[in-house]
């Protein structure tokens, strides 16, 4: 079963102005464990419907169902709790929050979900064990480099156990090695833990790792193609 | 968490911060020592006026303190004396709490004259001994003597009365008064010394004579009109006030306070000022809030949209900006008490000389001198300002940040 169903979504921005049509009739089902990337160029519509599924933004048409929810049904704050429970998101700038640690950049999410202190704390460690950062629990964002800073946000996005994580451009900011070590550490993630994995990105690097490949142009879905890794 | 990452954003731009926190300290520094200051004087006035004239408590017949100018009552004033005269010191002497009264008398709008000048005094008829133990008119007598003994219908006049009628020491001052029956009397008193409280206003009018001297011209006996009580405990006046008028329900037993009407109008002055003065203070304060905390709020926008997206919810955000308010002038208010309580605990102990301005002063009353006086009161009341301050100077800002939309904020920078 579908874990996001988006039907004939529309999304017009400046519509009282100068109306740009970014999402023009998607329509997309994506299901648990995918691990899935929408390409296309810039302006191609992928963030707005990357925005859509992530709950940040509203359609101006069209209906958005994630994991049995129909979003629309939903108000300003839930859809924040909508969000904190069932979501993990990546920014292409990171956007950990400066003045914490990486553990409590981790820790943050699950304060956010009342988690008992303990299990917090277990779980960030071991999170951000798996992201290969055990020995930089106790630094701040701006004494890591891009690629770790990317992997505390990696570490971040999985802490609340969301249904899936949606990426808005991951690597974009970081160098081939940084970019490989994220994308291994997502993929498995995606294969031993069953995470389902959704992003946006024109970077091939990240495109030949998808194992769903779905391509925008103009606002609608021009392929959508199954390819092995 | 919630608190900690306030503590931490605050401390992000170390210099705004501290600008804030500079602003605030200063402010709370300025009302603290300014409102010490005005508490001060206006306590050093109350303490000289009660030193020099008033006392702490004094017992009349209401009807002397009634009496109305308007109504000529006054030149009947001179026989609405204390009755029971013997009563009342009996009370006086059994009260622990009473250190010591003095009987006097009193003739109120007396006519001077010295040689070709007239003038109008309050002549007090006192008893020099009891009076030392009361007053420190004694004390103030900066040329002759407080009293020779055994002669008779000696004056203590003020120094700015010396100058007025131009005389000295040995001169001869005439006053009128109304005798028993109405007859005008003019009597002769040799001036034995110049007294100088500093108070304009006081020794503009008031002489002293011995009481049996006044009494005597005036045709009463051992009456009096008043008696000032000196006691203890300055705190503990309300409760003798309320014992002695218990005890003498008759007389008018009044404290200084209610004696000399200015006091109460310079005690709603304090409360006056330090209410105009906070407000002020606080107009200021909130516009600096304002736009400290909206700069923070701007610069944070990406961040902020990013804690929304995450599923921070909006009450969570505008706890945390209010709360780093809240940090701020949490700081800043107990440095700028701390550094009020050090200048004006200083300027308590060496005075604050204000000799120079001092003339305009004196014809009110007022010190050279000042020492500032702080209270408990003042402090709890900068804080609570401080406080509200920041909660309201937080709402705009917090409102600013709650309103972003995530997807808004994020894609701004």
């Amino acid at each position: 079963m579908s874990i996001i169903s988006v039907k004939n979504i529309h999304k017009i921005y400046n519509e009282k102005t100068v109306p740009v049509h970014a999402l023009q009739g998607v329509d997309l089902e994506i299901e648990a464990g995918e691990f899935t990337a929408i390409v296309g160029p810039s302006g191609s519509g992928k963030t707005t419907l990357l925005n859509i599924i992530g709950g940040l933004d509203r359609p101006n048409q069209g209906k958005v169902r994630l994991a049995d929810t129909a979003l629309e049904d939903l108000n300003d704050n839930q859809l924040i709790d909508f969000r904190k429970n069932n979501i993990g998101f990546i920014f292409q700038a990171y956007n950990l929050i400066p003045v914490l640690t990486s553990q409590e950049n981790v820790e943050f999410v699950m304060l956010l979900q009342n988690r008992p202190k303990a299990e917090m704390h277990k779980r960030a460690v071991d999170l951000l064990k798996s992201v290969g950062l055990e020995d930089k629990l106790n630094q701040r964002p701006s004494q890591l480099s891009g690629g770790q800073q990317q992997r505390v946000a990696v570490a971040r996005a999985l802490a609340s156990k969301p249904k899936f994580v949606l990426a808005d451009e991951p690597t974009a900011n970081l160098d081939s090695k940084s970019t490989a070590d994220l994308l291994d550490i997502m993929a498995r993630l995606n294969k031993e833990e069953n995470i389902t994995f959704v992003f946006s990105t024109h970077d091939s690097r990240v495109i030949e790792r998808a194992r769903r490949v779905v391509n925008m142009i103009d606002g609608k879905i021009e392929s959508d193609e199954q390819q092995a890794v | 968490m919630l608190l900690k990452i306030a503590w931490r954003n605050i401390w992000r731009s170390k210099l705004r911060s501290f600008v804030v926190i500079g602003s605030i300290a200063i402010g709370v520094w300025s009302l603290v020592f300014l409102l010490s200051f005005s508490r001060g004087m206006i306590m050093t006035y109350i303490e000289k006026a009660i030193e020099n004239q008033t006392s702490h408590i004094q017992v009349h017949n209401p009807a002397f303190i009634n009496a109305d100018v308007e109504a000529n009552e006054l030149e009947k004033a001179p026989y609405n004396f204390i009755q029971d005269v013997t009563k009342v010191k009996e009370a006086l002497a059994a009260d622990p709490k009473v250190e010591a009264f003095a009987m006097r008398s009193y003739a109120h709008q007396t006519f001077v004259g010295v040689a070709g000048k007239t003038g109008v005094a309050n002549v007090y008829g006192i008893n020099p001994n009891q009076e030392k133990a009361v007053t420190n008119i004694h004390s103030l007598v900066i040329e002759g003597d407080y009293f020779e003994k055994d002669k008779k219908n000696q004056i203590l006049i003020s120094a700015s009365q010396a100058e007025k009628y131009n005389i000295g020491i040995r001169k001869k001052v005439v006053l009128s008064f109304t005798d028993k029956n109405g007859i005008p009397t003019k009597v002769a008193f040799r001036v034995c010394g110049i007294y100088d409280t500093k108070n304009q206003l006081q020794d503009q009018f008031n002489v002293y004579v011995r009481q049996k001297d006044l009494n005597r011209v005036l045709g009463l006996g051992e009456e009096s009109h008043e008696i000032a009580v000196f006691v203890n405990d300055v705190d503990g006046v309300d409760a003798i006030q309320e014992n002695l008028s218990a005890l003498l329900p008759s007389q008018l037993v009044r404290v200084y306070d209610q004696i000399s009407p200015e006091i109460e109008l310079f005690n709603v002055q304090i409360q006056l000022s330090t209410f105009i003065f906070t407000f002020i203070f606080m107009l200021g304060l909130i516009f600096g809030i304002i736009n400290t905390m909206l700069m923070a709020v701007l610069e944070r926008m990406r961040e902020l949209g990013m804690l929304m997206a995450i599923g921070m919810n909006k009450a969570k955000v505008f706890k945390m900006i209010t709360l780093e308010t809240l940090l701020l002038g949490l700081i800043s208010a107990p440095i700028g008490m701390l550094i009020g309580t050090l200048s004006v605990g200083y300027f308590k102990r060496v005075g604050l000389d204000l000799s120079n301005f001092s003339k305009g002063m004196q014809k009110f009353g007022m010190s050279e001198i000042v020492y500032p006086e702080s209270s408990g009161d003042m402090y709890i009341t900068f804080g609570i300002a401080v406080l509200i301050t920041a909660i309201l100077g937080s709402l705009y800002p917090a409102f600013k940040a709650i309103s972003l939309r995530p997807v808004e904020a994020i894609r701004k920078i």
